[in-house]
Protein backbone atom coordinates (compact mmCIF):
# COMPACT_ATOMS: atom_id res chain seq x y z
CA UNK A 1 0.00 0.00 0.00
CA UNK A 2 1.73 3.10 -1.10
CA UNK A 3 1.66 6.13 1.88
CA UNK A 4 -1.38 8.37 0.13
CA UNK A 5 -3.03 5.11 0.09
CA UNK A 6 -2.33 4.13 3.78
CA UNK A 7 -3.14 7.04 4.98
CA UNK A 8 -6.57 7.50 3.36
CA UNK A 9 -7.06 4.08 4.82
CA UNK A 10 -6.02 5.76 8.05
CA UNK A 11 -8.28 8.44 8.09
CA UNK A 12 -11.30 6.23 6.84
CA UNK A 13 -10.95 4.02 9.60
CA UNK A 14 -10.72 7.64 11.80
CA UNK A 15 -13.93 8.59 9.87
CA UNK A 16 -15.76 5.10 10.72
CA UNK A 17 -15.02 5.31 14.37
CA UNK A 18 -16.28 9.24 14.69
CA UNK A 19 -19.73 7.54 12.84
CA UNK A 20 -19.58 5.16 15.27
CA UNK A 21 -19.59 8.07 17.63
CA UNK A 22 -16.69 6.90 19.92
CA UNK A 23 -13.71 9.38 18.69
CA UNK A 24 -15.41 12.02 16.62
CA UNK A 25 -12.11 14.89 17.57
CA UNK A 26 -10.01 12.63 15.40
CA UNK A 27 -11.49 13.31 12.28
CA UNK A 28 -13.15 17.14 12.53
CA UNK A 29 -9.07 18.38 11.69
CA UNK A 30 -9.93 16.77 8.24
CA UNK A 31 -12.99 18.43 7.55
CA UNK A 32 -12.86 21.79 5.63
CA UNK A 33 -14.50 24.38 7.33
CA UNK A 34 -17.29 25.25 4.89
CA UNK A 35 -19.81 28.11 5.13
CA UNK A 36 -21.58 28.42 8.45
CA UNK A 37 -21.55 25.58 9.66
CA UNK A 38 -19.08 23.22 11.92
CA UNK A 39 -16.73 20.95 10.89
CA UNK A 40 -18.26 18.26 13.90
CA UNK A 41 -21.91 19.44 12.89
CA UNK A 42 -21.19 18.20 9.75
CA UNK A 43 -20.06 14.49 10.66
CA UNK A 44 -23.29 14.78 12.75
CA UNK A 45 -25.10 14.68 10.05
CA UNK A 46 -23.39 11.53 9.04
CA UNK A 47 -23.69 10.01 12.12
CA UNK A 48 -27.12 10.75 12.29
CA UNK A 49 -27.84 8.73 9.32
CA UNK A 50 -26.11 5.55 9.99
CA UNK A 51 -27.04 5.57 13.60
CA UNK A 52 -30.70 6.37 12.54
CA UNK A 53 -30.98 3.67 9.83
CA UNK A 54 -29.38 0.53 11.27
CA UNK A 55 -31.14 1.48 14.61
CA UNK A 56 -35.15 1.98 11.98
CA UNK A 57 -33.38 -1.97 10.43
CA UNK A 58 -33.52 -3.35 14.32
CA UNK A 59 -36.55 -1.47 15.51
CA UNK A 60 -38.47 -3.65 12.20
CA UNK A 61 -37.01 -6.69 13.00
CA UNK A 62 -37.45 -6.36 16.93
CA UNK A 63 -41.00 -4.89 17.04
CA UNK A 64 -41.83 -6.87 20.62
CA UNK A 65 -38.62 -6.06 22.02
CA UNK A 66 -38.49 -2.59 21.36
CA UNK A 67 -42.51 -2.46 23.10
CA UNK A 68 -41.24 -4.40 26.34
CA UNK A 69 -37.99 -1.81 26.94
CA UNK A 70 -39.56 1.37 25.31
CA UNK A 71 -38.50 3.53 22.35
CA UNK A 72 -35.81 5.31 24.41
CA UNK A 73 -34.34 2.95 25.63
CA UNK A 74 -34.63 1.11 22.92
CA UNK A 75 -32.27 3.92 20.56
CA UNK A 76 -29.86 3.48 24.04
CA UNK A 77 -29.44 -0.61 23.22
CA UNK A 78 -29.32 -0.73 19.57
CA UNK A 79 -26.85 2.25 19.62
CA UNK A 80 -24.35 0.30 22.11
CA UNK A 81 -25.06 -2.37 20.16
CA UNK A 82 -24.24 -0.78 17.14
CA UNK A 83 -20.98 0.20 18.51
CA UNK A 84 -20.00 -2.74 20.41
CA UNK A 85 -21.03 -5.53 16.98
CA UNK A 86 -21.19 -2.94 13.86
CA UNK A 87 -22.35 -4.39 10.99
CA UNK A 88 -20.12 -6.94 9.14
CA UNK A 89 -22.03 -8.19 6.27
CA UNK A 90 -22.95 -5.53 3.55
CA UNK A 91 -26.00 -6.64 2.70
CA UNK A 92 -28.33 -5.04 5.92
CA UNK A 93 -30.88 -7.70 6.10
CA UNK A 94 -28.18 -10.31 7.60
CA UNK A 95 -27.67 -7.49 10.51
CA UNK A 96 -29.32 -8.07 13.61
CA UNK A 97 -28.82 -12.05 14.24
CA UNK A 98 -26.49 -12.21 17.32
CA UNK A 99 -28.69 -8.92 18.62
CA UNK A 100 -30.26 -11.52 21.10
CA UNK A 101 -26.80 -13.05 22.49
CA UNK A 102 -25.77 -9.29 23.18
CA UNK A 103 -29.18 -8.24 24.88
CA UNK A 104 -28.09 -11.56 27.16
CA UNK A 105 -25.41 -9.97 28.73
CA UNK A 106 -26.81 -6.20 28.73
CA UNK A 107 -26.12 -5.35 32.08
CA UNK A 108 -29.48 -2.70 32.14
CA UNK A 109 -31.65 -5.65 30.94
CA UNK A 110 -31.04 -8.18 33.62
CA UNK A 111 -34.15 -7.36 35.35
CA UNK A 112 -35.87 -8.77 32.19
CA UNK A 113 -34.65 -12.42 31.40
CA UNK A 114 -37.04 -12.86 29.14
CA UNK A 115 -35.71 -10.35 26.26
CA UNK A 116 -33.33 -11.96 24.86
CA UNK A 117 -35.43 -15.17 23.65
CA UNK A 118 -38.09 -12.86 22.59
CA UNK A 119 -35.31 -11.09 19.86
CA UNK A 120 -34.68 -14.81 19.28
CA UNK A 121 -38.47 -15.39 18.50
CA UNK A 122 -38.25 -12.15 16.69
CA UNK A 123 -35.11 -12.69 14.09
CA UNK A 124 -36.37 -16.91 13.79
CA UNK A 125 -39.90 -14.63 12.69
CA UNK A 126 -37.70 -12.38 10.33
CA UNK A 127 -35.88 -15.47 9.10
CA UNK A 128 -38.19 -17.43 8.28
CA UNK A 129 -40.17 -14.83 6.15
CA UNK A 130 -36.91 -14.01 3.81
CA UNK A 131 -36.60 -17.98 3.05
CA UNK A 132 -37.80 -20.08 0.13
CA UNK A 133 -40.13 -23.16 0.60
CA UNK A 134 -39.36 -25.76 -2.00
CA UNK A 135 -41.68 -28.53 -2.54
CA UNK A 136 -42.01 -31.35 0.10
CA UNK A 137 -40.09 -34.54 -0.56
CA UNK A 138 -42.31 -37.59 0.00
CA UNK A 139 -41.94 -40.64 2.68
CA UNK A 140 -41.59 -42.90 -0.39
CA UNK A 141 -38.43 -41.91 -1.92
CA UNK A 142 -36.59 -42.59 0.68
CA UNK A 143 -37.81 -46.80 -0.36
CA UNK A 144 -34.81 -46.51 -2.12
CA UNK A 145 -32.61 -46.41 0.10
CA UNK A 146 -30.88 -49.78 1.28
CA UNK A 147 -32.33 -50.98 4.98
CA UNK A 148 -28.50 -50.86 6.06
CA UNK A 149 -28.03 -47.60 4.83
CA UNK A 150 -30.92 -46.12 6.97
CA UNK A 151 -29.41 -45.16 9.96
CA UNK A 152 -27.42 -42.89 8.11
CA UNK A 153 -30.02 -41.09 6.04
CA UNK A 154 -29.80 -37.16 7.46
CA UNK A 155 -32.65 -34.82 6.27
CA UNK A 156 -32.92 -32.05 4.74
CA UNK A 157 -35.92 -29.77 6.26
CA UNK A 158 -37.66 -25.99 4.88
CA UNK A 159 -35.07 -24.10 4.95
CA UNK A 160 -37.24 -21.77 6.66
CA UNK A 161 -37.66 -23.74 9.50
CA UNK A 162 -36.30 -22.91 13.32
CA UNK A 163 -36.90 -24.80 16.56
CA UNK A 164 -36.46 -22.54 19.62
CA UNK A 165 -36.62 -23.76 22.99
CA UNK A 166 -36.82 -21.07 25.96
CA UNK A 167 -37.31 -21.29 29.77
CA UNK A 168 -39.91 -18.50 29.65
CA UNK A 169 -43.33 -18.07 27.70
CA UNK A 170 -42.20 -16.58 24.89
CA UNK A 171 -45.12 -17.75 22.75
CA UNK A 172 -47.97 -15.76 25.12
CA UNK A 173 -45.82 -12.67 25.79
CA UNK A 174 -44.83 -12.63 22.10
CA UNK A 175 -49.07 -12.73 21.72
CA UNK A 176 -49.69 -10.46 24.21
CA UNK A 177 -48.02 -7.54 22.79
CA UNK A 178 -49.61 -7.71 19.70
CA UNK A 179 -52.52 -6.51 21.60
CA UNK A 180 -52.93 -2.71 22.17
CA UNK A 181 -53.48 -3.38 26.14
CA UNK A 182 -51.38 -5.77 26.71
CA UNK A 183 -52.63 -8.71 29.15
CA UNK A 184 -50.71 -9.73 31.94
CA UNK A 185 -48.83 -12.79 31.31
CA UNK A 186 -48.05 -15.71 33.85
CA UNK A 187 -44.10 -16.10 33.53
CA UNK A 188 -44.62 -18.63 36.00
CA UNK A 189 -45.61 -21.06 33.73
CA UNK A 190 -44.41 -23.50 31.22
CA UNK A 191 -41.55 -22.18 29.00
CA UNK A 192 -41.92 -22.53 25.11
CA UNK A 193 -40.67 -25.36 22.59
CA UNK A 194 -41.35 -23.56 19.13
CA UNK A 195 -41.35 -24.90 15.46
CA UNK A 196 -41.37 -21.63 13.26
CA UNK A 197 -41.61 -21.77 9.87
CA UNK A 198 -43.11 -19.60 6.77
CA UNK A 199 -46.15 -20.70 5.27
CA UNK A 200 -47.08 -18.81 1.73
CA UNK A 201 -46.22 -14.84 2.63
CA UNK A 202 -46.59 -15.82 6.10
CA UNK A 203 -44.40 -17.06 9.53
CA UNK A 204 -46.73 -19.55 11.40
CA UNK A 205 -45.64 -21.42 14.83
CA UNK A 206 -46.70 -24.21 17.21
CA UNK A 207 -45.54 -25.42 20.44
CA UNK A 208 -44.19 -28.97 20.35
CA UNK A 209 -43.96 -31.82 23.12
CA UNK A 210 -40.21 -32.63 24.27
CA UNK A 211 -39.84 -35.55 22.55
CA UNK A 212 -40.93 -34.21 18.85
CA UNK A 213 -39.17 -30.72 19.61
CA UNK A 214 -35.88 -33.13 19.88
CA UNK A 215 -36.43 -35.07 17.25
CA UNK A 216 -36.97 -32.37 14.98
CA UNK A 217 -34.08 -30.05 16.32
CA UNK A 218 -31.53 -32.67 16.16
CA UNK A 219 -32.85 -32.85 12.41
CA UNK A 220 -32.50 -29.56 11.71
CA UNK A 221 -28.96 -29.43 13.33
CA UNK A 222 -27.85 -31.83 10.67
CA UNK A 223 -27.40 -34.76 12.40
CA UNK A 224 -28.49 -38.67 10.92
CA UNK A 225 -31.95 -40.02 10.99
CA UNK A 226 -30.76 -42.87 13.80
CA UNK A 227 -29.31 -40.20 16.18
CA UNK A 228 -31.87 -37.44 16.31
CA UNK A 229 -34.24 -40.77 17.21
CA UNK A 230 -32.03 -41.97 19.71
CA UNK A 231 -31.78 -38.13 21.22
CA UNK A 232 -35.82 -38.19 21.13
CA UNK A 233 -36.51 -41.26 22.83
CA UNK A 234 -33.74 -40.46 25.71
CA UNK A 235 -35.49 -37.40 26.76
CA UNK A 236 -38.85 -38.67 26.31
CA UNK A 237 -39.79 -41.99 26.96
CA UNK A 238 -43.43 -41.36 25.28
CA UNK A 239 -41.50 -40.75 21.73
CA UNK A 240 -42.65 -43.34 19.50
CA UNK A 241 -40.49 -42.86 16.08
CA UNK A 242 -42.16 -43.90 13.42
CA UNK A 243 -45.13 -41.68 14.15
CA UNK A 244 -42.17 -38.94 14.05
CA UNK A 245 -40.82 -39.63 10.81
CA UNK A 246 -44.28 -39.97 9.02
CA UNK A 247 -45.68 -36.86 10.89
CA UNK A 248 -42.07 -34.66 9.26
CA UNK A 249 -43.28 -35.87 5.98
CA UNK A 250 -46.99 -35.88 6.25
CA UNK A 251 -46.36 -31.60 7.38
CA UNK A 252 -44.22 -31.05 4.49
CA UNK A 253 -41.06 -30.27 6.43
CA UNK A 254 -38.65 -32.48 4.64
CA UNK A 255 -37.32 -31.02 1.41
CA UNK A 256 -34.26 -33.81 0.69
CA UNK A 257 -31.74 -35.89 2.37
CA UNK A 258 -28.17 -37.15 2.17
CA UNK A 259 -26.89 -40.50 2.74
CA UNK A 260 -23.52 -41.10 3.88
CA UNK A 261 -21.50 -43.85 5.97
CA UNK A 262 -19.31 -40.60 6.97
CA UNK A 263 -20.02 -38.14 8.86
CA UNK A 264 -19.46 -35.21 6.26
CA UNK A 265 -22.85 -36.74 4.36
CA UNK A 266 -22.07 -36.34 1.02
CA UNK A 267 -22.48 -39.35 -0.59
CA UNK A 268 -26.09 -39.28 -1.93
CA UNK A 269 -28.33 -36.60 -1.99
CA UNK A 270 -31.80 -35.99 -3.40
CA UNK A 271 -33.55 -32.79 -3.24
CA UNK A 272 -37.35 -32.61 -3.07
CA UNK A 273 -37.21 -30.25 -5.90
CA UNK A 274 -35.92 -32.35 -8.66
CA UNK B 1 -51.68 -5.50 -21.64
CA UNK B 2 -48.11 -5.57 -19.45
CA UNK B 3 -45.65 -3.01 -18.51
CA UNK B 4 -43.08 -4.01 -21.03
CA UNK B 5 -42.73 -0.76 -23.31
CA UNK B 6 -39.11 -0.13 -25.71
CA UNK B 7 -36.14 0.94 -23.34
CA UNK B 8 -36.14 4.10 -25.03
CA UNK B 9 -33.30 6.88 -23.66
CA UNK B 10 -36.03 9.40 -22.06
CA UNK B 11 -37.71 6.14 -20.44
CA UNK B 12 -38.41 6.78 -16.59
CA UNK B 13 -38.83 4.09 -14.22
CA UNK B 14 -39.06 4.27 -10.18
CA UNK B 15 -37.43 2.17 -7.72
CA UNK B 16 -38.54 -0.75 -6.76
CA UNK B 17 -40.06 -1.35 -2.85
CA UNK B 18 -41.43 -4.08 -0.69
CA UNK B 19 -44.82 -2.09 -0.04
CA UNK B 20 -45.13 -1.61 -4.09
CA UNK B 21 -44.36 -5.28 -5.34
CA UNK B 22 -47.58 -7.18 -5.15
CA UNK B 23 -49.56 -4.10 -6.65
CA UNK B 24 -47.08 -3.81 -9.36
CA UNK B 25 -47.39 -7.66 -10.24
CA UNK B 26 -51.13 -7.03 -10.03
CA UNK B 27 -51.53 -4.39 -12.21
CA UNK B 28 -48.65 -3.79 -14.40
CA UNK B 29 -48.18 0.04 -14.89
CA UNK B 30 -46.83 1.00 -17.27
CA UNK B 31 -43.41 2.06 -16.62
CA UNK B 32 -39.89 2.35 -18.17
CA UNK B 33 -38.24 0.23 -15.92
CA UNK B 34 -37.53 -1.02 -12.24
CA UNK B 35 -34.54 -0.14 -10.32
CA UNK B 36 -33.72 -2.40 -7.27
CA UNK B 37 -30.86 -2.25 -4.11
CA UNK B 38 -28.55 -4.64 -5.37
CA UNK B 39 -28.05 -5.90 -1.60
CA UNK B 40 -31.60 -7.12 -0.85
CA UNK B 41 -31.61 -9.56 -3.81
CA UNK B 42 -28.11 -11.44 -3.21
CA UNK B 43 -29.75 -14.15 -1.02
CA UNK B 44 -31.96 -16.57 -2.82
CA UNK B 45 -35.32 -15.71 -1.06
CA UNK B 46 -39.17 -15.53 -2.26
CA UNK B 47 -38.32 -11.30 -2.81
CA UNK B 48 -35.90 -12.46 -5.19
CA UNK B 49 -38.43 -15.03 -6.91
CA UNK B 50 -41.10 -12.15 -7.41
CA UNK B 51 -38.46 -9.99 -8.58
CA UNK B 52 -37.75 -12.57 -11.62
CA UNK B 53 -41.25 -12.73 -12.21
CA UNK B 54 -41.12 -9.14 -12.52
CA UNK B 55 -38.60 -9.06 -14.67
CA UNK B 56 -40.58 -10.55 -17.79
CA UNK B 57 -42.31 -7.12 -17.87
CA UNK B 58 -40.16 -5.02 -16.96
CA UNK B 59 -36.79 -3.80 -17.90
CA UNK B 60 -34.34 -3.61 -14.41
CA UNK B 61 -31.67 -1.54 -13.21
CA UNK B 62 -29.25 -2.82 -10.54
CA UNK B 63 -28.24 -0.45 -7.72
CA UNK B 64 -25.59 -1.21 -5.88
CA UNK B 65 -25.06 0.33 -2.01
CA UNK B 66 -22.94 -1.41 -0.55
CA UNK B 67 -19.76 -2.14 -2.81
CA UNK B 68 -17.82 0.62 -1.28
CA UNK B 69 -15.19 1.68 -4.27
CA UNK B 70 -14.24 4.62 -2.42
CA UNK B 71 -12.45 2.54 0.40
CA UNK B 72 -8.63 2.10 0.54
CA UNK B 73 -8.56 -1.16 0.84
CA UNK B 74 -8.87 -4.43 -0.95
CA UNK B 75 -12.50 -4.76 -2.60
CA UNK B 76 -14.27 -7.32 -1.33
CA UNK B 77 -14.51 -9.64 -3.56
CA UNK B 78 -17.35 -11.60 -1.95
CA UNK B 79 -19.63 -8.99 -2.10
CA UNK B 80 -18.56 -8.32 -5.97
CA UNK B 81 -19.48 -12.21 -7.03
CA UNK B 82 -22.69 -11.97 -5.29
CA UNK B 83 -23.32 -9.09 -7.26
CA UNK B 84 -22.11 -10.48 -10.39
CA UNK B 85 -24.86 -13.34 -9.82
CA UNK B 86 -27.05 -11.27 -9.56
CA UNK B 87 -26.33 -9.12 -12.73
CA UNK B 88 -25.97 -12.34 -14.48
CA UNK B 89 -29.49 -13.80 -13.62
CA UNK B 90 -31.50 -10.60 -14.28
CA UNK B 91 -29.48 -9.05 -17.02
CA UNK B 92 -30.11 -5.46 -16.37
CA UNK B 93 -30.41 -2.94 -18.35
CA UNK B 94 -27.73 -0.56 -16.25
CA UNK B 95 -25.84 -1.29 -13.05
CA UNK B 96 -24.39 1.29 -11.22
CA UNK B 97 -23.02 2.02 -7.92
CA UNK B 98 -21.90 5.30 -5.93
CA UNK B 99 -18.46 7.68 -5.79
CA UNK B 100 -18.30 6.90 -2.03
CA UNK B 101 -17.25 4.92 0.94
CA UNK B 102 -19.28 2.56 3.35
CA UNK B 103 -16.94 -0.33 4.30
CA UNK B 104 -13.46 0.17 5.89
CA UNK B 105 -11.69 -2.37 7.91
CA UNK B 106 -14.29 -4.92 7.86
CA UNK B 107 -17.00 -3.02 9.67
CA UNK B 108 -20.10 -1.74 7.13
CA UNK B 109 -21.75 1.55 8.07
CA UNK B 110 -24.41 1.49 5.88
CA UNK B 111 -24.14 5.14 4.79
CA UNK B 112 -22.56 6.71 1.56
CA UNK B 113 -19.43 8.60 2.98
CA UNK B 114 -17.49 11.09 1.11
CA UNK B 115 -13.84 10.46 0.13
CA UNK B 116 -10.89 13.20 -0.75
CA UNK B 117 -10.78 13.80 -4.38
CA UNK B 118 -7.14 13.82 -4.77
CA UNK B 119 -4.75 12.18 -7.68
CA UNK B 120 -3.83 9.08 -5.02
CA UNK B 121 -7.78 8.43 -4.44
CA UNK B 122 -8.57 8.96 -8.21
CA UNK B 123 -5.92 6.27 -8.89
CA UNK B 124 -7.27 3.57 -7.24
CA UNK B 125 -10.98 4.14 -7.27
CA UNK B 126 -10.24 4.00 -10.73
CA UNK B 127 -8.57 0.21 -10.07
CA UNK B 128 -11.48 -0.46 -8.49
CA UNK B 129 -14.15 0.57 -11.52
CA UNK B 130 -11.60 -1.73 -13.35
CA UNK B 131 -11.85 -4.33 -11.42
CA UNK B 132 -15.88 -4.40 -10.93
CA UNK B 133 -16.37 -3.95 -14.77
CA UNK B 134 -13.99 -7.02 -15.80
CA UNK B 135 -15.74 -8.93 -13.06
CA UNK B 136 -19.19 -8.59 -14.44
CA UNK B 137 -18.07 -8.01 -17.95
CA UNK B 138 -20.11 -5.31 -18.80
CA UNK B 139 -20.32 -0.98 -18.13
CA UNK B 140 -20.87 0.31 -14.78
CA UNK B 141 -22.36 3.41 -13.63
CA UNK B 142 -20.99 6.06 -10.73
CA UNK B 143 -23.45 8.29 -8.98
CA UNK B 144 -22.45 11.47 -7.80
CA UNK B 145 -23.09 11.76 -3.90
CA UNK B 146 -25.23 13.95 -1.91
CA UNK B 147 -22.52 15.37 0.15
CA UNK B 148 -22.40 17.30 3.81
CA UNK B 149 -18.55 17.91 4.43
CA UNK B 150 -15.26 18.19 2.32
CA UNK B 151 -11.99 17.13 3.08
CA UNK B 152 -9.54 19.54 3.63
CA UNK B 153 -6.94 17.20 1.84
CA UNK B 154 -9.13 17.34 -1.68
CA UNK B 155 -7.71 19.22 -4.70
CA UNK B 156 -10.24 17.88 -7.28
CA UNK B 157 -13.72 19.20 -7.83
CA UNK B 158 -16.06 16.47 -8.02
CA UNK B 159 -17.27 16.89 -11.50
CA UNK B 160 -13.91 16.96 -13.04
CA UNK B 161 -12.97 13.94 -10.70
CA UNK B 162 -15.98 11.81 -11.44
CA UNK B 163 -15.71 12.47 -15.10
CA UNK B 164 -11.97 11.51 -15.16
CA UNK B 165 -12.94 8.35 -13.56
CA UNK B 166 -15.14 7.83 -16.78
CA UNK B 167 -12.46 9.18 -19.30
CA UNK B 168 -10.07 6.36 -17.19
CA UNK B 169 -12.22 3.40 -16.86
CA UNK B 170 -15.17 3.95 -19.74
CA UNK B 171 -17.33 3.52 -17.15
CA UNK B 172 -20.84 5.88 -17.18
CA UNK B 173 -21.64 8.52 -15.09
CA UNK B 174 -25.27 8.48 -12.96
CA UNK B 175 -26.07 12.24 -12.92
CA UNK B 176 -28.20 12.51 -9.90
CA UNK B 177 -29.34 15.56 -9.67
CA UNK B 178 -31.45 16.24 -6.84
CA UNK B 179 -27.98 15.06 -5.46
CA UNK B 180 -26.34 18.12 -7.60
CA UNK B 181 -28.61 20.25 -5.82
CA UNK B 182 -28.44 19.10 -2.24
CA UNK B 183 -24.65 19.41 -2.29
CA UNK B 184 -24.68 22.73 -3.91
CA UNK B 185 -26.94 24.22 -1.28
CA UNK B 186 -24.76 22.77 1.52
CA UNK B 187 -21.48 23.86 0.13
CA UNK B 188 -22.52 27.24 -1.95
CA UNK B 189 -21.83 26.15 -5.68
CA UNK B 190 -23.89 26.47 -8.05
CA UNK B 191 -25.31 23.66 -9.60
CA UNK B 192 -25.66 24.41 -12.99
CA UNK B 193 -21.53 24.64 -13.19
CA UNK B 194 -21.58 21.56 -11.56
CA UNK B 195 -23.87 20.04 -14.72
CA UNK B 196 -21.79 22.11 -17.54
CA UNK B 197 -18.24 20.88 -15.79
CA UNK B 198 -19.33 17.23 -16.29
CA UNK B 199 -18.27 14.91 -19.13
CA UNK B 200 -21.40 14.84 -21.41
CA UNK B 201 -20.95 11.36 -23.05
CA UNK B 202 -20.26 9.39 -20.24
CA UNK B 203 -23.80 10.27 -18.53
CA UNK B 204 -26.28 7.41 -18.92
CA UNK B 205 -29.24 8.12 -15.95
CA UNK B 206 -30.35 10.72 -14.38
CA UNK B 207 -32.00 10.20 -10.59
CA UNK B 208 -34.29 12.70 -8.86
CA UNK B 209 -35.75 11.94 -5.49
CA UNK B 210 -36.72 14.47 -2.52
CA UNK B 211 -34.65 16.23 0.17
CA UNK B 212 -35.92 17.88 3.42
CA UNK B 213 -33.87 21.17 5.10
CA UNK B 214 -32.27 19.98 8.17
CA UNK B 215 -33.74 21.58 11.69
CA UNK B 216 -31.78 24.85 12.72
CA UNK B 217 -28.89 24.51 10.19
CA UNK B 218 -28.91 25.74 6.72
CA UNK B 219 -28.02 22.36 5.20
CA UNK B 220 -30.49 19.79 2.97
CA UNK B 221 -30.82 16.48 3.69
CA UNK B 222 -30.83 13.57 1.02
CA UNK B 223 -33.66 11.31 2.52
CA UNK B 224 -35.62 10.38 -0.46
CA UNK B 225 -38.55 10.89 1.52
CA UNK B 226 -40.81 13.38 0.15
CA UNK B 227 -41.87 14.46 -3.76
CA UNK B 228 -38.97 15.77 -5.86
CA UNK B 229 -38.45 19.49 -5.29
CA UNK B 230 -39.86 22.20 -7.60
CA UNK B 231 -35.88 23.52 -7.81
CA UNK B 232 -35.06 19.74 -8.67
CA UNK B 233 -37.48 19.66 -11.46
CA UNK B 234 -36.13 22.89 -12.99
CA UNK B 235 -32.32 21.65 -12.61
CA UNK B 236 -33.17 18.21 -14.34
CA UNK B 237 -34.71 20.45 -17.33
CA UNK B 238 -31.57 21.83 -17.34
CA UNK B 239 -29.41 18.41 -17.10
CA UNK B 240 -32.27 17.51 -19.76
CA UNK B 241 -31.22 20.09 -22.48
CA UNK B 242 -26.93 19.52 -21.63
CA UNK B 243 -27.69 15.89 -22.12
CA UNK B 244 -30.49 14.80 -23.58
CA UNK B 245 -33.33 12.68 -23.18
CA UNK B 246 -31.74 9.67 -20.60
CA UNK B 247 -33.28 6.66 -18.65
CA UNK B 248 -34.38 8.60 -15.38
CA UNK B 249 -35.57 7.06 -11.85
CA UNK B 250 -38.13 8.28 -9.24
CA UNK B 251 -36.31 7.62 -5.80
CA UNK B 252 -38.23 7.01 -2.74
CA UNK B 253 -37.04 5.47 0.30
CA UNK B 254 -38.31 6.75 3.25
CA UNK B 255 -41.76 7.95 4.25
CA UNK B 256 -42.65 5.49 1.14
CA UNK B 257 -46.49 6.91 -0.17
CA UNK B 258 -48.85 4.88 -2.28
CA UNK B 259 -47.59 3.67 -5.63
CA UNK B 260 -49.91 6.35 -7.37
CA UNK B 261 -47.86 9.12 -6.23
CA UNK B 262 -44.61 7.59 -7.70
CA UNK B 263 -46.33 6.87 -10.89
CA UNK B 264 -47.71 10.77 -10.73
CA UNK B 265 -43.38 11.84 -10.52
CA UNK B 266 -42.96 9.48 -13.09
CA UNK B 267 -45.32 10.90 -15.48
CA UNK B 268 -43.84 14.20 -14.94
CA UNK B 269 -40.50 13.05 -15.28
CA UNK B 270 -41.33 11.42 -18.63
CA UNK B 271 -43.23 15.19 -19.80
CA UNK B 272 -40.27 16.64 -19.30
CA UNK B 273 -37.90 14.30 -20.90
CA UNK B 274 -40.31 14.41 -24.11
CA UNK B 275 -39.68 17.90 -24.03
CA UNK B 276 -36.03 17.66 -24.67
CA UNK B 277 -36.42 14.48 -27.00
CA UNK B 278 -34.13 15.15 -30.47
CA UNK B 279 -36.02 16.25 -33.77
CA UNK B 280 -35.93 13.62 -36.00
CA UNK B 281 -34.33 14.73 -39.36
CA UNK B 282 -37.11 14.83 -41.93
Amino acid sequence: MSTDLSQLFELQVRLREAVLGSAAGNIVADILVDGGLEPAARLGIYRNHALATLGDALRQIYPVVCRLVDERFFAYATHQYLRARPPRSRCLVEYGSDFADFLATFPPCEGLPYLADIARLEWALESALAKREPKPLRADTLAAIPSEEAAYIALRLQPSLSYLASAWPIDAIWQANQLDEVPTVDLGCAGASLEIRSQGRTVVWRQLNSGTFAFRKSLADGRALAAALTAASLGDPAFDPATALRDVFAEGLVVGFAVSLDEDLEMTACDGQT
Amino acid sequence: MNGRRATANGCVGIGLRSPHVSQIAAARPQLGFLEVHAENYMAESPALDRLLELRRDYPLSIHGVALSLGSAEELDRTHLGKLKRLADRVEPMLVSEHLAWSAIGGVYLNDLLPLPYTESSLDFFCQHVDEVQQELGRQLLIENPASYLRFRQSSIPEPEFISEIARRTGCGILCDVNNIYVSAWNFGFDPIAYIEALASAPIGEFHLAGHHAAEAVDILIDDHGSRVTTSVWELYAVALKHFGPLPTLIEWDANIPPLEILLDEARHAEELAHEHRPVAAI
